[in-house]
């Protein structure tokens, strides 16, 4: 064996792999294949006859109303458009984006207090400076509770979906925008309080350290150094969920809260389709709006830190 | 003056990350403003009340039978529906799983720039010039377009689409997750490959590669253990998505949720949460543990 075949060879030993993740790639393969299989699909119906006649209906429904059945007229189809927007439309709209503001500055707010008892280097017995004394076997027994509770807890917060939650509180709190809004937050607190977790275990623990070692308190650590040093990742990560936020607030209304999945169930009940996709497709122009908005706001983050 | 209060006078005393900061505030105002929220609203009328009392009075003893007075005759033990509906849920997320991966990996290569924007200037002649210079750069700005339409319409809306189109069942259900699922991960597929290190792939090109080996065998490998830990993610949402079908009538956990809440056995509802809980608990778990696997 020459060298070179000798180094190719070690470089083949040496290839980056984990069984791990090639078991886990080929279960979830073998899952979703296996799941068409299994699973009661009516493949057949929806290229049988009943179903293009369903689709031809419903073709011909969509076509907005005014120009149904004559020549197509690009100035008919905007002034319907237009009275849609100018009587329901930017209401919802803007209503939609309210519910989605305020959500998820709840949960930002909710994920600030939840994130420190939940990262692994505030929740000890010695914030930042492990190892400066010799905790007794309980303090750090209470604290590996208080940090196993609280993960759970955030878990739990966000494995129920938006929708489900938001369906129990209009059960409890009636017809007003808190149960899509609470929904909305309870759901985006979990994820933030677990992102921020992960944030505040790897800031640089240098800065921190030295506060600790100062004799700062844990809160006064966490004022002084884990708040600012971790500031710019939690505005990243509060404006990518703000996108998933307005994305949710679209459909939130279906539930009889008034935004924009009101009208598209509304126009559904009435078989309006015409209505159901314009309003769908205002859904999707806010969804993009709000993407873009974000990514400007996520850049200027960026930028300034 | 002394000229070190100059030296200590600070700029503006907002910066970039203040005015942020200010500027959620005052959205957080214009919101609550701009949805009528009071603090009053937040505490239940007296019906609400003892909806909340008797549901959340619930929260620790979920139920292990069925609760209502009227059992269907031939009804399976409740904790064998429940599982059932558990495992609904489960094939539903996978399958639309399956079929957004197929999506995600096909629109995902076209979505990419590594396989034709950074190929040097040799073979800039001829059909694969062409390819290169015109066509592929036409394609992907059309499926970064059509990846878009297909992210931007939320999976309850495209089963709202499906429900009014061709009617309502696992099958459209699974197209519903189907479609803004494979947008995603085509977005999010194709980003990763163009973010891969590019080290094998120039060694391969040096070697004489062509471009489409290049990226298969260059450039997609080093991408894939952070395809497959997205992948999971995604399919903890999936999870979620498929429960929330239910809504429309799909024998997923949301079903079950809405049946128990309105009928208002709220034992039944937290066996149903905590059931859903479990399942997403256990996938991320899993992806949590795949992460940190290739971070590693």
């Amino acid at each position: 064996m020459t060298t070179h075949e000798r180094l190719v060879e070690d470089l083949y030993r040496r290839r980056p792999r984990s069984r791990f993740v090639r078991l886990s790639a080929a279960a979830l393969v073998v899952l979703a294949i296996g799941a068409w299989f299994v699973g009661d699909f009516p493949v057949a119906d929806l290229l049988s006859n009943a179903s293009g006649e369903h689709l031809s209906d419903f073709a011909e429904r969509v076509v907005p109303q005014p120009v149904r059945g004559r020549a197509f007229d690009g100035g008919v189809v905007l002034a319907w458009a237009g009275d849609l927007m100018r009587t329901k439309g930017w209401t919802a709209a803007g209503r939609t984006f309210a519910i989605s503001l305020a959500a998820i500055l709840l949960a930002a707010l909710a994920g600030l207090v939840l994130c420190l008892p939940a990262a692994r280097t505030f929740a000890t017995p010695e914030p930042f400076l492990p190892g400066a004394s010799a905790p007794g076997r309980l303090t750090r027994l209470a604290w590996t509770v208080v940090r196993v509770g609280v993960r759970t807890f955030l878990v739990f917060l966000r494995s129920i979906p938006e929708d489900v939650w938001a369906f129990l509180l209009f059960g409890i709190l009636g017809a007003n925008a808190w149960p899509a809004v609470l929904a909305l937050a309870l759901h985006n607190a979990g994820i933030l309080g677990k992102l921020g977790a992960e944030v505040v275990e790897n800031l640089p623990p240098a800065p921190l350290r030295a506060l600790r070692g100062l004799g700062a308190r844990r809160t006064q650590v966490a004022a002084a150094g884990v708040f600012p040093a971790a500031l710019p990742r939690f505005l990243l990560y509060f404006f990518y969920r703000w996108e998933t936020c307005v994305r949710e607030a679209t459909v939130l209304g279906m539930l009889g809260i008034l935004s924009l999945g009101t009208w598209i169930t509304d126009a559904r009940h009435r078989l309006h389709y015409d209505e159901l996709v314009f309003w769908i497709l205002v859904g999707a122009a806010i969804v993009l709006v709000g993407d873009l908005l974000s990514t400007i706001l996520r850049g200027a983050v960026r930028r300034a830190s | 003056m002394a000229p070190d209060a100059v030296a200590l006078r600070r700029p503006f005393p907002v910066g970039t990350r203040g005015l942020v900061l200010l500027g959620l505030f005052g959205a957080g105002v214009w919101a609550l403003c701009a949805l009528d929220l009071g603090l009053g609203q937040l505490v239940p009328g007296s019906g609400g009340l003892l909806v909340a009392q008797r549901f959340f009075g619930r929260a620790l003893s979920p139920a292990v039978d069925w609760e209502g007075a009227f059992v269907p005759p031939g009804a399976p033990a409740f904790l064998v529906d429940a599982l059932e509906a558990a495992w609904t849920t489960i094939v539903v997320a996978a399958a639309a799983m399956g079929l957004s991966l197929v999506l995600g990996l096909g629109l995902g290569f076209l979505a990419s720039t590594a396989w034709w924007a950074d190929e040097p200037a040799r073979g800039r002649s001829g059909w694969r010039g062409l390819l290169r210079r015109f066509v592929a750069p036409a394609l992907y700005g059309a499926v970064r377009i059509l990846i878009g339409c297909m992210r931007s319409v939320h999976e309850l809306l495209w089963a709202v689409l499906f429900l009014a189109a061709i009617g309502f069942n696992p099958l459209t259900a699974v197209l519903a997750i189907a479609i803004p699922f494979g947008g995603t991960l085509a977005k999010v597929f194709g980003e990763m490959v163009d973010e891969a290190p590019r080290d094998t792939a120039r060694a391969m090109r040096a070697a004489g590669a062509a471009p489409l080996q290049v990226y298969f065998f260059g450039l997609v490998p080093r991408a894939l253990p952070d395809m497959t830990a997205y992948a999971f993610y995604r399919f903890e949402c999936a999870v979620r998505s498929a429960a929330i079908m239910g809504f429309f009538g799909i024998a997923t956990l949301g079903s079950r949720i809405q049946q128990s809440f309105l009928a208002t056995n709220y034992g039944e509802v937290w066996t149903y949460l905590y059931l859903t809980f479990l399942l997403v608990a256990v996938l991320d778990l899993w992806s949590g543990a795949l992460r940190r696997r290739v971070v590693a």
